[in-house]
């Protein structure tokens, strides 16, 4: 269950080229360079989505990391316990229907605010670790979400929809009351990368959905395959 | 038993109403039972704390009082604690007292009850105990909430080793309930229907977020847990240690032991405490910490170090006396003074330790990085001390360190200086060299000289002078001065008896002069070279000793053979010296060094004596020659390689190695089999001697292929392995067969010649033309008589009209004389019945023109007359004027018809016949043949296409001779 020690080094590269996506990704918010030659939404949400299951590979080996740093049973397997504590997160998990009828500025404001707040727990979560590898882990990690969070504003602010304001006094944290016992803590830290998890998965469904709807009809793609039939 | 109790107690009031009645007479506090009894609980140190007070107490006045607590779990019948607590006591003073729990609080229910009596020597006859009070109930599960599942102790921290134990509360009857520790199911006691209890012995460090307990319902998704944070052995601190540099302040320093491994860290803190003085700090840092030495001269210090967290305490002593501690400070105002080319003075302060101590210090001199003087001095302020036997010109460093010299503690640290020592003289005569030669009548010197080394030359060499002393006029003194750092001068000499003196000049003084001298005769006698084998240590050389006065001898060689500049280098050597080893590390393998050795005579003018040359390590040929091969025979060949430079080889060349391939199986006298690298056999010749450059390889066989390779060898191996040269030895016979083919083909040649010069001639000897009946001046004769009647005859304008039967004989040849007589059978052909019926077995045309004799088959042609062809062939005949045209065409086909292997027919042909020409003449006319004279036989016609009309096919331009 431990990580391979080469792992650290990968994630060092991996979160680089988040680092970089997230620049890449934030150029298209720049207005000057957003005049001429708008290439439309569609590569945004494409990279967006890429980005999506890039970051769904960090965090298969982040969180098993940090599980194993909370100890069993939080690193066992079947391990389920009920959302106690974790009220706060926002939820991923919503009904097919619901999802269907999300409509796309409606869809991309959830995405938008769940990460808001995931990346505020996640800090938390940076500041409590111990060793010094796992805080550059999940350093790397929250800037990899911060990139995912500038994409999808990038693609919220290609497709003009506003940016969600955060209410005053809204902004979720991570420190426990003095009745929270260190092991609500741990299942929230659980939970935290649970949620993630789901979103994670949820969001790559999101912008698959939306690739699909803002793709070009594919004129192009049955001209090439009749030319192929000579 | 109730009676009796009851009477108990009311003689005890009536007693203690008597005893308080006497207290207060006699001024005396007398009830003294605890009061006002409260319980408080500390769930996270699981700690029950209560307070109380004593009311009956008089003012001012101080009892010893003891006090007997019970606690009792769960029921209050179950009294799990007895203690008895003494203290003083005081009117209305509360007092505290607290107890902790194995078990954490909330697993049950706890109750608290007390009682008191005085304790005190001043009033012996108080001393019994007071009433119980009412038990205090502690119930901390009735606050817990309506959760249906609680772990306790939350989040608790204790020492690795530390019993803990551990209990659930379950609200819910239905649900069993499991509990594991790190993932493994733990088994309890089952303290009450809803609480069980688990001990856990010596627990161990998991890790730095704590040890993970949780309870979960068998149904349902009921979990709750505890983080158990097990802390690893609070150390001690390690190497207590104080001292005083300025005898004002203490430092004292420790090693904190490891840290408690968890994600929060607890706190340490450290207070140093000095029992004489009883003063004590709290240090601000983990691992040090001061202390203001007490200006009443206090010598002796006892310190307690103790080191304290959350869950331990730790302490350290250390004793000592304040003057055997001291650590002093580095020397200060450190000089060297009077620094002379061998002499120089260090100077220094210390700083003071005291009116009557005395500090050790220790100098250091350092020369080119080594210690090499070392010396202890004792001080009291001022420190001096005279460093001797220094090198002129020369670099040193030296360092002061002091300390205590009572109480040996600690070095303090160095303080260092560097200087360099002034110049001196130099101490030696340089050693020259020289190198002569004759240029144009003058004698050219070259001086070389090795610069002095440090220790000789005292200082900066600025200038050599040479100073040249005419042997021949004594008086005669040249000088010349040459600045450093050149190491020789070119001298041009007019003559050479030269004594030539040199020194080495620094800024001080000049060194001791080196005296060389030249003559005439440069010494360069002719020696024989003797070769030595050098080894990775050098050349070992020896020579002769010289009978004569010798001053000395010398090696002289270059390093750089092959460079024009050289890199002269010698080697001088006393005068009994016979041998000597030449090292360099110049020395390369595969390169020659040659080696002249000079005897210096008693004048100082150097003689050669030997030479000698050698390679530290001799290699294999580094080329092969170029061979060049001769007098090439059928049985030798000659192999010559005279431009060969074996000289120039990186190592003496021993022999050469020829080896020849050939066929034959066996090698040919003076050769052995070898086996080459490539794995092929071949015929190995060896010439020892170097100096042969030639070679005649002989006994080889006429008309057969060789291939040689000649490669020098040295005592290394043999030369790079190359190319094979081929050669073919000469047939024997080859000479002969020239000698006569040669003037064989010359002949052909030149009859071919003569008979193409010749060849109209040889036409008309040979084979003349054949005369063509068309172009004969027969034809002119005849044109010229203009008689029309008078033509060449044709066959087709013939008409046979009578066919001559001959019976010829085979083999027998008659002339036209000898016919003439033979009256011929005539069979005619005119178209009468008779000669339709009559029997034919051959026709044969007679043309009288013609010779008979010319031919052997002129004579008959039998041809088969069938009666089917002969219709056709009369139509044809008798048709005079469409005969040739029709028959013209006729035989271009009849051509391509004939087929092979029928029966031939012969005719004669006519050449020429004047006579013929006349159809109606013709049966009248006999043929006369005086006229026509030769016969030749025209062509074969198959027998069943030679039908009359092709007999008839020849007209003009369709001969074929």
């Amino acid at each position: 269950m431990l990580p391979a020690a080469g792992e650290p080094a990968a994630g060092d590269s991996w979160g680089m080229l988040a680092c970089l996506c997230a620049v890449l990704w934030h150029l298209p918010a720049v207005p000057a360079l957003n005049r001429t030659g708008d290439p439309g939404p569609g590569p945004s949400i494409q990279k967006t989505y890429d980005l999506t299951r890039y970051l769904e590979h960090q965090l298969r080996s982040l969180a098993g990391t940090y599980l194993n740093y909370l100890g069993p049973p939080f690193n066992e397997p079947d391990f389920n316990p009920p959302r106690l504590g974790a009220e706060t997160l926002p939820r991923a998990t919503v009904n097919l229907d619901v999802w269907r009828s999300l409509n796309d500025k409606l869809r991309l404001t959830q995405n938008y605010e769940a990460y808001s707040h995931l990346l505020c727990y996640l800090r938390g979560l940076d500041r409590q670790a111990a060793t010094a590898e796992l805080r550059r882990s999940l350093a790397h990690f929250c800037t990899s979400l911060q990139g995912l969070l500038g994409s999808i504003a990038g693609v919220m602010a290609a497709l003009g929809y506003p940016l969600p304001q955060p209410l005053p006094g809204t902004e979720p944290t991570r420190a426990p009351g003095p009745a929270h016992s260190d092991f609500l803590q741990k299942m929230d830290d659980f939970w935290l990368l649970k949620e993630l998890q789901t979103w994670l998965w949820r969001s790559a469904k999101d912008f698959n959905r939306l690739k699909k709807k803002t793709q070009p009809p594919p004129a192009a793609v049955t001209l090439h395959l009749e030319a192929h039939g000579f | 038993m109730a009676l009796f109790s009851a009477f108990q107690t009311t003689f005890l009031l009536a007693l203690l109403s008597l005893k308080t009645y006497q207290s207060e007479v006699l001024s005396e506090p007398l009830s003294l039972a605890p009061e006002s009894l409260e319980v408080s609980i500390d769930s996270a140190r699981q700690c029950l704390h209560l307070q109380w007070s004593v009311h009956n107490l008089a003012y001012h006045q101080e009892l010893k009082m003891v006090f007997q607590i019970e606690i009792s779990r769960i029921k209050t019948s179950n009294v799990i604690w007895v203690e008895n607590y003494s203290t003083t006591v005081k009117r209305n003073q509360v007092l505290r007292w607290s107890w902790e729990s194995k078990l954490p609080l909330e697993c049950a229910k706890h109750s608290v009850r007390m009682r008191g009596a005085v304790d005190d020597a001043q009033v012996p006859e108080l001393r019994f105990w007071s009433n119980w009070t009412s038990w205090e109930e502690v119930d901390v599960q009735s606050s817990l909430g309506h959760d249906p599942l609680f772990v306790f102790p939350k989040d608790k921290l204790v020492e690795e080793g530390s019993n803990v134990t551990i209990c659930y509360v379950s609200r819910s009857h239905q649900n069993n309930i499991s509990c594991y520790l790190e993932g493994v199911r733990m088994h309890g006691e089952q303290l009450d229907p809803n609480v069980c209890v688990f001990h856990l012995k010596n627990v161990p460090f998991v890790r730095e977020t704590g040890t993970n307990i949780y309870c979960k319902a068998d149904q349902g998704d009921l979990i709750k847990g505890i983080v158990l944070f097990v802390s690893k052995v609070f150390e001690e601190p390690k190497d207590f240690s104080c001292e005083t540099r300025d005898l004002k302040t203490l430092n004292c320093t420790w090693a904190p032991g490891s840290d408690a491994g968890l994600l929060t860290q607890l706190s340490q803190s450290y207070t140093l405490f000095e029992s004489f003085s009883g003063k004590k700090t709290l240090c601000k840092h983990k691992s040090w910490c001061n202390w203001q030495v007490s200006p009443d001269s206090q010598e002796m210090y006892n310190f307690t170090l103790t080191a304290e967290n959350y869950l331990r305490k730790r302490s350290v002593h250390l004793l000592f006396n304040l003057t055997h501690r001291v650590h002093p400070m580095a020397p200060f105002n450190v000089f060297v003074k009077n620094v002379s080319a061998t002499n120089a003075t260090m100077t220094w302060k210390v700083h003071s330790i005291g009116n009557y101590s005395t500090l050790l210090c220790q100098i250091e001199l350092y020369g080119e990085g080594k210690v090499i003087q070392k010396q202890n001095v004792s001080v009291k302020v001022n420190g001096k001390h005279l460093m001797k036997k220094l090198e002129p010109s020369t670099e040193y460093a030296a360092q002061v360190r002091c300390a205590n010299a009572n109480h040996f503690w600690k070095w303090s640290e160095w303080t260092r200086r560097n200087f360099t020592t002034a110049e001196a003289a130099p101490s030696e005569a340089p050693d020259v060299w020289r190198n002569m030669k004759s240029v144009q009548g003058h004698c050219v010197v070259t001086l070389f000289w090795k610069p002095l080394s440090k220790l000789q030359a005292n200082g900066k060499i600025l200038f050599y002078n040479v100073v040249l002393e005419n042997l021949d006029r004594p008086s005669t003194l040249k000088l010349l001065s040459i600045p450093a750092p050149a190491n020789g001068t070119e001298l041009t000499l007019d003559q050479c008896s030269y004594q030539i003196h040199v020194t080495a000049n620094n800024s001080v003084g000049t060194s001791p002069a080196s005296v060389i001298a030249v003559s005439g005769d440069p010494g360069n006698k002719e020696v024989e070279e003797e070769r030595v084998k050098g080894t990775e240590d050098g050349f070992c050389l020896s020579w002769k000793p010289q009978p004569g006065g010798v001053t000395g001898y010398v090696v002289e060689w270059c390093e750089r053979p092959g460079d024009p500049l050289c890199d002269l280098q010698w080697k001088n050597l006393g005068p009994n010296t016979t041998s000597t080893v030449v090292s360099s590390d110049a020395f390369r393998p595969g390169v020659r060094y040659n080696f002249r050795i000079y005897g210096i005579s008693t004048e100082r003018i150097p003689y050669l004596l030997e030479k000698k040359t050698g390679y530290s390590q001799e290699l294999v040929p580094s080329d092969n020659p170029q061979v060049l091969m001769s007098n090439l025979t059928s049985y030798s060949f000659t192999l010559s390689w005279k431009d060969y430079a074996a000289e120039s080889q990186p190592g003496f060349v021993q022999g050469y190695s020829l080896y020849l391939k050939s066929k034959a199986a066996r090698c040919l006298p003076g050769s052995e089999k070898a086996v080459l690298s490539d794995d092929s056999i071949c015929c190995k010749y060896k010439i020892d001697n170097p100096k042969q450059k030639t070679f005649v390889v002989e006994n080889l066989q006429p008309a057969s292929f060789y291939e040689f390779f000649l490669t020098p060898y040295t005592s290394v191996g043999e030369g790079p392995q190359g190319a094979f040269t081929k050669v073919t030895t000469p047939d024997e016979y080859s000479h002969i067969l020239i000698r006569i083919i040669l003037p064989m083909i010359f002949s052909i040649l030149l009859i071919m010649i003569l008979c193409y010069l010749k060849s109209q001639w040889m036409k008309e000897k040979c084979y003349p033309d054949i005369p063509d009946p068309y172009k004969s001046s027969v034809l002119s004769l005849i044109k010229s008589k203009e008689n029309p009647r008078l033509t060449i005859m044709n066959v087709k304008d013939c008409i046979p009209d009578a066919i001559e039967v001959i019976n010829k004989q085979e083999g027998t040849r008659k002339s036209l004389t000898e016919t003439e007589p033979t009256k011929p059978t005539y069979l005619y052909l005119l178209p009468t019945e008779k000669s339709h019926s009559g029997p034919g077995p051959c026709i044969c045309f007679e043309n009288f023109t013609y010779n008979q004799a010319a031919s052997d088959s002129v004579s008959c042609g039998h041809v088969p007359v069938t009666p089917k062809a002969q219709p056709s062939q009369l139509g044809l005949l008798t048709s005079s004027e469409n005969g040739p045209k029709a028959l013209g065409k006729n035989y271009v086909n009849s051509l391509g018809e004939i087929p092979a292997g029928e029966t031939n027919l012969n005719y004669v042909s006519q050449l020429a016949s004047p006579m013929c020409g006349d159809k109606s003449s013709l049966p009248t006319n006999p043929p006369e043949p005086a006229l026509c004279s030769e016969y030749k036989t025209q062509m074969a016609i198959p027998m069943g296409l030679a039908s009359p009309p092709s007999i008839t096919l020849l007209d003009e331009g369709e001969h074929d001779h």
